[in-house]
């Protein structure tokens, strides 16, 4: 159970960014966040990966207040949630097959573990003949499926997806989505952040609503993207 | 533990092999910066050697008057000796100073015919003194000086030398002081030229290194291949400096030897290869690791 308690979040000291926010997404909700850019829809989810700290109001995710986190205990929260980004936030220098294995490693997995659950988790996500590409020498799609891939691999509770169809045509964008909706399909919490009517709509599912750094409704089920 | 290690020093040598634009120019950098160290320690062995050089030219000599007995000498010499700041202490008899003297000038008729119309010999028997270096030659006088056998000196040529000595140990003294500020300085100038290279480096991968953060990595995670990438660009320069600094080294010494007669960097760089190998291996990994931990700090918050 991931809670949100009256949370609030400040930019350089003027711009409210979450304004008083109170949510609660149970277990193996699936979630679109959805609201004009600026709304506060990715530091919702930043804030669940520690990578912001709220100036008011607690996070707190099965029991865990986040702020009594130390800097070394973050790394285990992130080992707990997979996220994807809009530009993929993937490794360059390393392979499809690297890029996939480096979220186990730093979770301890074995070698052997990893030789063995990285192309099972390409094969889901349609990346086997990719193993050995780089990023570089791969389309939009192939990217957002490999993030997701990386994200999936070490079976966290909660996958974050910030705009993951931004950069990408329909036709990947729906593969995206899918793929999303299967994971969930498991009993993965999806919180899914995006401004794609379509999208939304397609998916049908808990739709919460963002402006101006609130929630302005929650529609718990067979929501649709209304502004 | 071991396993850690292996996958650590895999992906950083993977990092290193994959990077190779940036990894050329880091390691090439640091190759200048091994040069100048190493030329640094040939520019020290050359002023060492000339300031030895110099100093072994210094010496003080005692001349006995020739009611002297060859036991007194003995004894002012062993006196001598038993000063630790005293380096050696040579004993020249009056036969054998009249046997070098006629050596010496073997060549000259005039000379050799006048100390054949001599009925007795006109040198006198001396001690010659080294000390440990130039400074010390004040204090062998003062020792002479107070010496119970001062009457039998004739004269001691501390006095005549004295203006040598001092300038002698002006000259080495300044060789010494410069040579350590210049090396201080350009070691100063290496370390932050590799530092800057490094941090460049690594500033041009601070997306991975945030993504790896992201994803879920401890800092120690994150930052162990980039120190062994730093530690490598070390060792790689290390190697490509001796390569280039031994045939460079090889072609010098002969016009050193020259200039310098008894002076080989050839003789003395070839004797501590594995010295000289240890220590610049040392210095190039230090650097690069020290200055990979300092640069990568700042991207690890996050």
């Amino acid at each position: 159970m991931i809670e949100y308690r009256d949370v609030s979040t400040i930019y350089d000291g003027d711009f409210m960014a979450l304004d008083h926010v109170n949510l609660e997404i149970k277990d193996g909700e699936f979630v679109s966040l959805v609201g004009p850019s600026g709304a506060g829809k990715s530091t919702l989810l930043r804030l669940l990966t520690k990578e912001l700290t709220p100036d008011t109001g607690k996070v707190i995710l099965d029991e865990l207040d986040l702020s009594t986190l130390t800097t070394a205990e973050v790394p285990f929260l992130r080992r707990k949630i997979g996220t994807v980004f809009q530009d993929f936030k993937l490794l360059s220098r390393k392979n499809t097959f690297e890029n996939v294995a480096f979220a186990l490693e730093v979770c301890g997995a074995e070698p052997d573990e990893i030789n063995e659950d990285v192309p099972k988790v390409l094969n889901i996500v349609g990346l086997t003949e990719k193993i050995n590409n780089f990023p570089h020498q791969m389309s939009g799609g192939e990217k957002q499926r490999l993030a997701i891939a990386r994200a999936l691999i070490h079976r966290p509770k909660i996958i974050l997806a910030d705009e993951p169809t931004g950069n990408l045509d329909l036709v990947n964008s729906y593969d995206v989505v899918k793929l999303l909706m299967k994971i969930n399909e498991f009993g993965t919490t999806v919180i899914l952040a995006t401004h794609n009517r379509e999208i939304v709509n397609y998916i049908g599912r808990r739709v919460i609503t963002m402006e101006r750094g609130r929630v302005v409704r929650d529609q718990m089920e067979q929501g649709k993207y209304i502004i | 533990m071991k396993k850690a290690f292996i996958r650590v020093f895999n992906t950083g040598w993977t990092n290193f092999k994959r990077n190779s634009y940036l990894s050329f120019g880091t390691t090439g950098v640091m190759t200048l910066v091994m040069l100048l160290f190493a030329g640094l320690m040939a520019v020290n062995y050359i002023s060492d050697q000339i300031v030895v050089g110099l100093e072994d030219k210094v010496d003080v000599s005692v001349y006995f008057k020739n009611d002297a007995s060859e036991d007194q000498i003995l004894a002012v010499k062993s006196d001598l000796e038993s000063n630790p700041e005293i380096k050696t202490v040579g004993y020249t008899s009056r036969d054998r100073a009249l046997e070098e003297f006629k050596a010496l000038h073997a060549g000259q008729a005039i000379i050799q015919e006048s100390l054949n119309e001599l009925d007795f010999n006109p040198l006198q028997a001396s001690l010659n003194v080294k000390a440990d270096d130039t400074s010390k030659y004040a204090t062998v006088v003062e020792f002479l000086e107070a010496h119970k056998f001062r009457t039998l000196m004739d004269k001691i040529n501390f006095y005549e030398n004295e203006a040598v000595i001092n300038k002698v140990q002006d000259i080495t003294d300044t060789v010494k002081n410069w040579g350590l500020l210049a090396t201080f300085i350009l070691a100063i100038v290496a370390v932050l030229v590799t530092f800057n290279t490094i941090r460049l480096t690594i500033y041009n991968q601070r997306q991975e290194i945030e993504i790896m953060k992201l994803v879920g990595g401890s800092n120690w995670h994150v930052k162990a291949p980039y120190l062994i990438e730093g530690g490598l660009y070390g060792v790689f320069a290390t190697v490509l400096a001796v390569i280039i600094f031994y045939p460079l080294i090889w072609l010098i010494s002969p016009k050193m030897e020259v200039l310098m007669p008894g002076v080989s960097m050839i003789g003395y760089f070839g004797s501590n290869i594995i010295q000289f190998l240890a220590l610049l291996l040392f210095v190039g990994i230090a650097i690069g690791v020290v200055s990979s931990t300092v640069a990568i700090r700042k991207f690890l918050k996050v």
